[in-house]
Order: structure tokens, then C-alpha cells, then sequence
């Protein structure tokens, strides 16, 4: 006789579990609740990664940017605490002196400006100057129109590309701006284009808030002569940006008479560095959800092998009847098994299936305009790989109930109960 | 050759202090028989039909059943035999509780692997025979002591054994269902010509046997005839 699965299999083990309710569901709920823990923080952190990620959508992530300060060292006869600025001669002496860079470029912006459209109006916008290649830095997502090119900026042209809260109250009726003309500061500027990007990661505050006009525009405008504010610039393919950032600093320093080693005077962000640190950070939270869901889920399967171990010797009467009567103890040590998976098996995919409800749920709700901001849900394979560790685990509950159980003798059931 | 062929088995039992509890019993019983094994508690009986039952070992002798040696067989040996060759009818009963009585009556036959319905169909078939079908979906502690009796008789019955073997199956009865249930083995053992076993320490459930072994301190003693069912002056049950 062979251990057959067939209902009549299923049956017996089904009626083992049901007369328990209480005891199996409860047994169920420590595997349950660690599947389901399992689950949801994957999901989660996953889910939250690329939230996270979608923050950085756009932006190159082996940018650097350069932000003059008020110095702190004395330097060749100057004092500490002077205040200088960057002019745009860097621009093309890092780009000269430096081959391996891929993009350098320069903006200023000009904060808290009002934008008006008949009268319409827009407030707490951010002006910005950008030139063509900024584009290569923070990559913009058009929803309409173009981004400045060459020859806006050569040409000063008063043209703008509005963000997208700035779109939104300018134009409540919405449709495609460009051509239109709006005001900012009593100059007229024509719209090229609307940038929809609302990455959380933005130079000179929110995209959404921008009104990006070209950088010459910008400095005749507003009579900024040759100042920049920031200096953006990206490595070329194969340079880690960490091993280029001193001798950027040098040369700008040294050009600007300031200490190279005054790290407070040239402000120097490397966001390389950041995403390395938020991608090591991610590694460890994944490591310790992993960690945190199989202990509970392992608890939960030591659970389920203690009250099988109990049922077992509940039920040794019923198991000696069963071998009095011609089971054989490789059909008992079957169904025990069976029992352990089953229920390990019933109880982990309620987990899974719950976990992927509570997840969906989740998905709906960081949903905006019906599209999805970030996959919260659980991967296909993960689950199935959840499903089948499963029923591993399920045996391995099994085993030593059930060789407990195999070692019961028919005469035990003869003994008075 | 006899059914059942019994030649100088010893049993000693080793837990803490050495107990030989069967010394040296031979016997032997024919195909349709209806025998008792009498004797006081202590004296072995009940070891003895757990040997004859292939529930238990025993230490040197022979056992021959049916023609074949039944010694060292490995635990899906036993189970088979068992299955096959013998029924068991318990003093406490030993239904399962969480089955219903048609349920119970179908355990060994799953055990064999017949086919779920037709499990079903020959466990109603018995049911019917004992009287019970009405009851066949009640679950054991829904009915009388005779009537769960009577439903451990129809799963004894439905593996068609050879060899019924009954420890004290009145024990726990009342004399009116127990002469019911020893009317019922009686009638089993004339019409079908099963050979039953009781094991009994009641004369009066002995008597209602053909033949009456009595055991006393792991050994035979007398064996009486009781065709006539006078032993005992002919008593009642109890």
C-alpha cells in the first residue's frame, strides 16, 4: 500500500484539522501572521524604494554641484568670512581644464516671484536660468512644448518653460500654453513648454514651482552680470565622480583666490554619494525584513510542530484504533505530515493573499491620476517562492509529530481510555 | 492444519522488573470455531489475544495462521494482516469519535484502498445487517453502548476476516445488550462460519461459546467443550 492523494486523503486530513477549529486556527495564525509580516514589509519596501526613487526620477545620479559660500579659512592675504561668487569664466575653465567631465553647467534663480497671466496669477514661483545642456542634469518631462535651447539663450530670448503647479493656475482650463504670454516682474516672456516633473530631488526648489527662462535672459533681466549661482556638472561614463570632485574644487578655488581646503567657502554636493548611501540603506532595511519575517515565520512553524507534538498524543488512542485496524505506520506518518503541511500550507497562503490585498490597497491609495506611483505588490516569484518554502516548512513541522506518532502501537488503543 | 496454531509461546514483559506473562501456551483453534478465553485478570488472556491479534511480539514459540508464520513480520506486514485476516471488537468500543458510524465502518476498507463509494455502499450493506442503517450518519456519542458495539461488529465485519477476535466486548454493556451482542457473534459464527474469539472473564458470556479455554498464570488449563452451552449450570449473563 502506497500513501495516495486523492479527496479521501484530503478528507481525512480535513476533518483531523476541523475538529480542532479553534486550536488549528490559532496554530494557523502564528504562520499566517509571519507570511503575511514576510510579505507586506517586502512589498513595502519595495514599494517604498521606488517611491523613493521616483523622487530622483530625472535627475542624473552622477551629478555634482557647486555653491559658493562665505569663506571660513584666510587665504592669500584675504580674510576669513568674505563673500564671493562663481562667475560664469568657471563655467568654461572647468570644462577646459577638466576632459573628463560630460556636462558643466550654470544657473541662477531668483525666488518668491509672481507670475501673472491676464489676471491671473501665480505666487511663491521660482525663476530660473538655465542654459540648454542643464537638460543633462535634470532631465525635464514635457508635457507640452520644448526646453530652452542654444539659441534662446544666445539670442536672450524672453521664452519660459513653466512648471506644473504654475501651469495649474495659470491655465485652470488646461490645454497647450505655448505662444501664450505671461508677466514676471513687468517683463513678458512667451511659453514654450510645460515641464511635469515633480521629482522631490530638484535644484533651486520644486519643479512644479519653476518658471525656467534662459540663463542669459535671465542675467540681463535681473542684472546679475557675471555671477552664477550654481554650478552643475556630470562625469563622463567609466569617472566616479568622488575621484573628480578635489580637482574641480581646486581649480575654482584657486581661480577665485579661496582656500581649496575651505570646505565651507565652495559648497560641494556629490550625489553620487547620496544615492550610494540611500541604496545601502535600502540592502540593510531588506535585510532586516527578510530577517524580521522568516523569525516570525519560523515561530510560527515551531508553533505548528508543538501542537501537532500535543495532538499527537491527544489522539493515541485514535491512532492506535487506526493501526489496529490495518493502517500502516507509513500511512499514519503520512497523514500527520499531511496535516502539517496542510495547515502550514492553508494558513501561509491566507498570509500571502492577505498581504497582497492589504498591498493593492496600499497601491490604490499612493495612486494619482490613476497612474501608479510605485509597485507595492508583492513579485509573482516571491510569492510562489513563499509558497513553496511553505510546504518545506510544513514537513519539517511535521516530521517529529509525526515519527511520534509512528511509534504509537495498536495495543496502545487497547489500553482503557 | 488448524487456523490457528499456538506452539510453546512465552511473552515476558521488561518494564523495570521481568514479568513472564504467557509460559510455554500451545493451542490450537479450527477454521469456525466459537471459543472464550477465560481467566482472572493478571493470568495473560489479553496478552495472549494481542499475540493473536498481531498487536503484539511474543519471545519464542510459534505462531502459524492460516499456514504462515506470524514472527518478526515488519510493522506493513502486521498492518496488512490485520487488515485482512482479523477483526477486532473492543471492550471500551474504539470508535472514532469525529466519525459518524458509516464513516467508522468504512476506516478499513480506506485503509486497503477501496474506492470511496464503494466503501460507502459495503459500509451500509453491514450497517444494515447489524440494524443500524437509521443510525448511520450519527456520530458515536449520539448512540447506546449495544448500538456502537454493534457498529465496531460491522467494521470488524466489512474486510470480510477470517478470525473475529473480541477482548470483553460486553464489558461495558448491560446483560440485555450484551445477550444481544453475543446472540449477534453467535449468529456470525453459525450462518457466515466465522471463527471468533472472545476473551472473557464473565462465565456467562463464556458459555454462550462453543468451546471454553481457561487461562491461568500464562498457562492452559482445562479446555471444556460447550456445545451444549450448560457450563456454569447453564447460567444466564450476569
Amino acid at each position: 500500500m502506497k500513501l495516495r492523494f486523492d479527496t479521501d486523503t484530503f478528507r481525512e486530513i480535513l476533518d483531523s484539522l476541523l475538529r480542532n477549529k479553534s486550536r488549528s486556527f490559532l496554530t494557523g495564525f502564528g504562520v499566517f501572521w509571519g507570511v503575511f509580516m514576510l510579505m507586506l514589509l517586502s512589498g513595502g519596501g519595495r514599494g517604498f524604494k521606488q517611491m523613493l526613487n521616483n523622487e530622483f526620477e530625472g535627475f542624473a545620479q552622477n551629478t555634482c554641484i557647486l555653491f559658493a559660500n562665505q569663506t571660513s579659512k584666510p587665504y592669500k592675504g584675504f580674510k576669513e568670512g568674505r563673500f564671493w561668487e562663481m562667475t560664469y569664466d568657471d563655467v568654461d575653465r572647468l570644462k577646459n581644464l577638466m576632459p573628463e567631465l560630460e556636462t558643466v553647467s550654470p544657473t541662477v534663480a531668483l525666488w518668491g516671484k509672481t507670475v501673472v497671466r491676464g489676471d491671473v496669477v501665480s505666487s511663491r514661483a521660482v525663476v530660473k536660468g538655465t542654459r540648454a545642456d542643464y537638460a543633462l542634469i535634470e532631465t525635464p518631462k514635457l508635457k507640452y512644448g520644448r526646453y530652452i535651447n542654444d539659441t534662446d539663450n544666445a539670442q536672450e530670448r524672453k521664452v519660459c518653460v513653466i512648471g506644473k503647479r504654475v501651469y495649474n493656475e495659470l491655465f485652470p482650463e488646461g490645454g497647450d500654453p505655448c505662444g501664450q504670454r505671461i508677466r514676471i516682474d513687468g517683463a513678458y516672456y512667451s511659453v514654450i513648454g510645460v515641464n511635469w516633473n515633480e521629482g522631490g530631488i530638484n535644484i533651486n526648489g520644486n519643479a512644479a514651482d519653476m518658471v525656467i527662462i534662459p540663463i542669459n535672459q535671465a542675467r540681463k533681466a535681473y542684472n546679475l552680470g557675471n555671477a552664477i549661482q550654481l554650478l552643475c556638472f556630470t562625469a563622463k561614463e567609466g569617472f566616479v565622480m568622488s575621484d573628480l570632485t578635489p580637482r574641480a574644487r581646486e581649480i575654482i578655488c584657486r581661480a577665485h583666490y579661496v582656500d581649496p581646503t575651505d570646505e565651507q567657502a565652495l559648497f560641494l554636493l556629490n550625489t553620487q554619494l547620496i544615492f550610494g548611501i540611500v541604496d545601502n540603506l535600502f540592502k540593510g532595511v531588506n535585510f532586516i525584513i527578510w530577517l524580521i519575517g522568516l523569525g516570525t515565520l519560523l515561530a510560527g512553524v515551531v508553533g505548528v510542530s508543538n501542537i501537532m507534538m500535543v495532538s499527537v498524543r491527544e489522539r493515541t488512542t485514535e491512532i492506535g484504533i487506526r493501526r489496529a485496524i490495518g493502517a500502516t505506520p507509513r500511512q499514519i506518518l503520512g497523514q500527520i505530515i499531511s496535516e502539517s503541511i496542510v495547515l502550514t500550507l492553508v494558513a501561509g497562503m491566507s498570509g500571502i493573499v492577505f498581504s497582497v490585498l492589504i498591498l493593492y490597497g496600499v497601491e490604490l491609495g499612493t495612486m494619482e491620476d490613476g497612474i501608479l506611483e510605485a509597485p507595492f505588490q508583492v513579485p509573482f516569484w516571491t510569492a510562489m517562492l513563499a509558497a513553496s518554502l511553505l510546504a518545506v516548512l510544513g514537513v519539517v513541522a511535521g516530521l517529529m509529530p509525526a515519527l511520534r506518532a509512528m511509534r504509537i502501537k495498536p495495543v496502545d488503543a487497547m489500553r482503557d481510555e | 492444519m488448524a487456523l490457528i496454531e499456538l506452539k510453546g509461546i512465552n511473552k515476558t514483559y521488561n518494564n523495570g522488573q521481568p514479568l513472564h506473562v504467557l509460559k510455554g501456551i500451545d493451542l490450537q483453534i479450527e477454521r469456525g470455531e466459537f471459543v472464550s478465553i477465560m481467566g482472572a485478570s493478571g493470568s495473560g488472556k489479553s496478552t495472549l489475544l494481542n499475540i493473536l491479534g498481531i498487536l503484539d511480539n511474543y519471545d519464542s514459540g510459534s505462531y502459524h495462521l492460516d499456514g504462515t508464520l506470524i514472527k518478526d513480520l515488519t510493522e506493513k506486514q502486521a498492518a496488512d494482516y490485520r487488515n485482512r485476516m482479523i477483526g477486532f471488537i473492543f471492550q471500551s468500543f474504539n470508535l472514532i469519535g469525529f466519525k459518524t458510524a458509516v464513516e467508522n465502518v468504512e476506516l478499513p476498507l480506506y485503509y486497503q484502498g477501496v474506492p470511496r463509494k464503494k466503501r460507502h455502499e459495503l459500509a451500509m450493506e453491514y450497517l444494515d445487517k447489524m440494524g443500524l442503517s437509521p443510525w448511520a450518519h450519527h456520530f458515536p456519542n449520539e448512540m447506546s453502548g449495544g448500538q456502537k458495539q454493534r457498529v465496531a461488529i460491522a467494521r470488524a465485519l466489512i474486510t470480510q476476516p477470517q478470525i473475529i477476535l473480541a477482548d470483553e466486548p460486553t464489558g461495558a454493556l448491560d446483560s440485555k445488550t450484551s445477550v444481544e451482542v453475543m446472540g449477534l457473534l453467535k449468529q456470525l459464527n453459525k450462518e457466515d462460519g466465522i471463527t471468533i474469539i472472545v476473551v472473557t472473564h464473565e462465565g456467562g458470556v463464556a458459555n454462550e461459546t462453543d468451546k471454553i479455554i481457561h487461562i491461568k498464570d500464562g498457562m492452559i488449563g482445562e479446555i471444556e467443550e460447550n456445545t451444549r452451552h450448560d457450563a456454569w449450570g447453564g447460567s444466564i449473563i450476569k
